[in-house]
């Protein structure tokens, strides 16, 4: 897909219009109930979550079920309504699982066909369980031999496990949302076939330690698995595809996020450059004020777009969505860090503050670029995928 | 519905055809008649950002491209959006950019800037302002390519600060004396007329004391000489105007209108279809490097090239979705000084990938194909830097326009433009 392909793709998804309402709803949810008071109580809270607060997104909101189908038990609308409230809570920062329970977890089990999974998922989709994924122990860009843990299936001599049930061992890092899932969906390794499980979260096989994270508005945990019973929801190829799929969305999703953040820091830094006055005038005045400002909306105007485009993508050009993945991820998170460097810098002094909310968006940038994938890391992927793998060799 | 209300002139009927329908006539008649012009003979590629032709290969160029517009004209795919009595179709702005869609496909879109400069930006701001006669001369002239006109706008002294230009049309009895000179006029040696924007009120504030006119290419007192510009070429020219006289009939619009006849004229520059399409390299052809000469296994250019695809990806889309947006009659406001800077951005990347892949390949000749010629891309895209507004008037506006942030105090604005130093 290139310029004169993207320019196509785009209009043909631009022409379906976004359903109205939904950003007006999540900023009315905002105001209330997202103030930046709200977003710091939470964040430096010793759990980073508060529970009346989830259940006012989640329930009140439905916002967990937004792009799930009625039938299961959600809202309807699709993925391209669900990147608009990622967007909209972006621009607040406000600690919720929401990543955690509806872009990783309920997208995950809505993939495998296993019927015992039902249940598990209309609650996810309700709020009324929150769910988290283990990728793997390094937090890089997911690759099959990131995983550590591994699957053994139960016998069925073992009391109190089902058919399908197994045994996990080993370790998962980075796990969003962690101390608080009582559901995980875990990728193992079963022999040689990758493996997906489902664990409660109160399994005694099954210990939870917090990582102090630089970014208090996320929280991520090291989970270990000690003989700990699962039960077995795909398998094999069906499997690598489903983590494949549920990345490449999770990617967009953050995407979306990012663009919502940087959103909020450029408004904060040219409020603050209109207002400050120093050598008698407004910084705003000062050239190098104002192009550091316009050069954070060139990048954040074609992030936009093309994050629109991209989860637009998801419901109606899916075979453009392993391309429009990667790179949205990697040019969104350079672009959201920007945003927030300009926003501390424009502040001044201010900006370094652990008071001023600047810090707040700065350490969601730099862990949200880590997030899933370095940029570097996506644009590799990327090449891949255009079929541009790195064994390549010319005629020279 | 208020008395004496004239009907729009672009109002739909019910015998208005189907886009579908038009867009199906459209190709047929592209892929009966359409023969996409090759200018180079040579078997390297072409990565130019600025032409370096000949003169009489960029003449025949030209002749070629205007002949096109003429046939399009008659086939009655040119200005579809206006009225039928100026010589459009009155169909609403979808069917225009579907057309030029469709015409780049083949590739036949205009590509010689003084045609798209007639044709795209000085034939419908004489829609505007230009009177009657003038309108069914002058305009149709332009709009069918039959006669060519540039732009006389910027001077040695009025470049960002166009408005302080320092050309004067003097009153001559009913007629004027221009006295001046300009530059940076693309294919000033080529033209038939220019577009001058002449001081006529030296003692009004500098916007307010400009005036427009069209001035005859061969008229007694215009000397053109073409400027060589450092990618090789010469596409722009400055132009030496001593006491030429003119008639008040080539006067366009109102005496001291002249700024809002330069801003119409810039305003359709923003809006055209994207012109940057085909001018130096692209995706397709950076892929083509790498993988020629080896470099797709190295960690360093593999970056570089992810990022140039995803440059390409994202100006692509955001043009779209303004053409959706201006199709549902959003104002788009300065969002083109956005547009300028990313297609300067995918430049400057592609210029920095190529050196790094060439090496002194890309700045001595080894006589391989597709190396030196890179020169044509890496040297051009300095010039889009600084034309059509510096990246950093463009930053300005968009911070002003955009982002609403306060203006800079200027001196000269409300003064007499007489007593602004120089």
């Amino acid at each position: 897909m290139t310029g004169v392909l993207a320019g196509r793709i785009a209009r043909r998804v631009f022409a379906v219009p976004e359903e109205p309402g939904v950003r007006e709803a999540v900023a009315q949810f905002a105001a209330r109930d997202a103030t930046h008071d709200t977003v710091r109580r939470i964040a430096e809270s010793p759990s980073g979550f508060d529970r009346d607060s989830w259940q006012a997104l989640a329930g009140e909101l439905g916002a967990a079920g937004i792009g799930v189908p009625e039938e299961c038990g959600g809202v309807g609308m699709g993925f391209a309504e669900l990147a608009v409230v990622m967007e909209e809570l972006g621009s607040t920062l406000l600690p919720s699982p929401l990543l955690a329970s509806r872009v990783l977890a309920v997208e995950m089990l809505s993939r495998c066909a296993v019927p015992e999974v039902r249940p598990t998922l209309r609650a996810l989709v309700a709020g009324d369980l929150i769910g988290t994924v283990a990728f793997g122990t390094s937090g890089r860009r997911w690759r099959p031999e990131d995983v550590g843990v591994s699957v053994r299936p139960a016998e069925r001599a073992v009391v109190g496990v089902e058919p399908m049930g197994c045994l996990l061992d080993g370790e998962a890092s980075y796990v969003l949302d962690g101390a608080i899932a009582d559901v995980l969906v875990v990728v193992g390794v079963d022999g040689g076939s990758l493996t997906l499980c489902l664990v409660v979260g109160t399994e005694p096989g099954l210990s939870v330690r917090p990582m102090e994270t630089i970014d208090l508005t996320r929280r991520q945990a090291k989970v270990r698995f000690e003989r700990c019973r699962a039960r077995m929801i795909a398998r094999g190829a069906s499997a690598v595809e489903i983590v494949g799929q549920v990345l490449d969305r999770a990617a967009i999703a953050l995407a979306a996020e990012q663009v919502g953040g940087a959103q909020r820091c450029l408004d904060m830094a040219v409020a603050y450059a209109k207002q400050r006055v120093q050598f008698g005038r407004p910084i705003g005045t000062f050239q190098a004020v104002k192009h550091a400002c316009a050069d954070v909306l060139l990048e954040l105007d074609a992030a936009r777009w093309t994050v629109r485009a991209a989860a637009r993508a998801v419901d109606h050009l899916p075979q453009e969505v392993p391309v429009l993945a990667p790179l949205v991820k990697a040019h969104c998170s350079q672009m959201y860090e920007s945003a927030a460097r300009a926003c501390v810098q424009i502040h001044g002094g201010i900006g370094f503050t652990w008071e001023f909310s600047a810090q707040l968006y700065l350490k969601r940038a730099l862990s949200s670029k880590a997030l899933f994938g370095t940029p570097r890391e996506h644009r590799e992927a990327l090449l891949n995928r255009l079929g541009l793998d790195s064994t390549q060799r010319g005629e020279r | 519905m208020s008395e004496g209300t004239l009907a729009a002139p672009t109002a739909v009927d019910e015998h208005t055809i189907s886009l579908t329908e038009f867009l199906n006539e459209a190709r047929a008649w592209l892929e009966a008649n359409c023969q996409p012009h090759t200018e180079d003979t040579s078997d390297d590629i072409d990565v130019q950002v600025f032409r370096n032709l000949s003169h009489e290969r960029e003449e025949a160029l030209i002749r070629a491209e205007a002949q096109w517009q003429q046939a399009k004209l008659a086939a009655g795919y040119v200005a579809l959006d206006w009225a039928v009595e100026d010589g459009g179709r009155g169909l609403a702005a979808p069917y225009t950019s579907a057309f030029d869609r469709l015409e780049a496909e083949f590739g036949a879109q205009l590509s010689h800037e003084l045609v798209l400069v007639t044709v795209k930006l000085i034939a419908p701001t004489l829609r505007r302002f230009a009177r009657p006669e003038q309108r069914q001369v002058h305009m149709r002239d332009f709009l069918s390519a039959t006669q060519l006109c540039c732009q006389l706008f910027s001077e040695p002294g009025a470049g960002s600060d166009l408005a302080a230009l320092a050309t004067r049309a003097r009153r001559d009895g009913d007629g004027w004396v221009v006295t001046g000179q300009k530059v940076w006029s693309s294919g000033a040696q080529f033209a038939d007329w220019g577009l001058l924007l002449a001081r006529t009120a030296p003692e009004q504030p500098k916007h307010a004391g400009i005036t427009a006119f069209l001035v005859p290419m061969d008229a007694p007192g215009v000397r053109v000489r073409p400027l060589r510009q450092l990618s090789g070429g010469s596409s722009f020219c400055e132009v030496f105007l001593d006491d030429v006289l003119l008639t008040d009939e080539l006067r366009v619009g109102e005496p001291g209108q002249g700024w809002a006849v330069a801003m119409t004229t810039l305003g359709f520059e923003r809006e055209s279809s994207d012109g940057s399409a085909g001018i130096g390299g692209s995706w397709e052809l950076v892929r083509e490097l790498a993988l020629r000469d080896g470099h797709g296994g190295d960690a360093v250019i593999r970056q570089g090239l992810a990022q140039v695809y995803t440059r390409t990806v994202m100006n692509s889309i955001t043009a779209a979705a303004d053409a959706v947006r201006r199709a549902e009659g959003e104002d788009l406001g300065a969002t083109g000084s956005l547009r300028k800077l990313q297609w300067v951005r995918l430049l400057a990347e592609i210029s920095d990938l190529v050196a790094e892949m060439l090496g002194a390949e890309l700045t001595a000749d080894s006589g391989r194909r597709a190396t030196f010629a890179w020169r044509d891309h890496v040297l051009g895209a300095v010039g889009y830097s600084i034309a059509g507004g510096t990246d950093e008037v463009q930053r300005s506006i968009i911070a002003e326009r955009l982002l609403g942030l306060p203006a800079e105090r200027r001196e000269d604005k409300s003064i007499p433009w007489n007593e602004v130093p120089r």
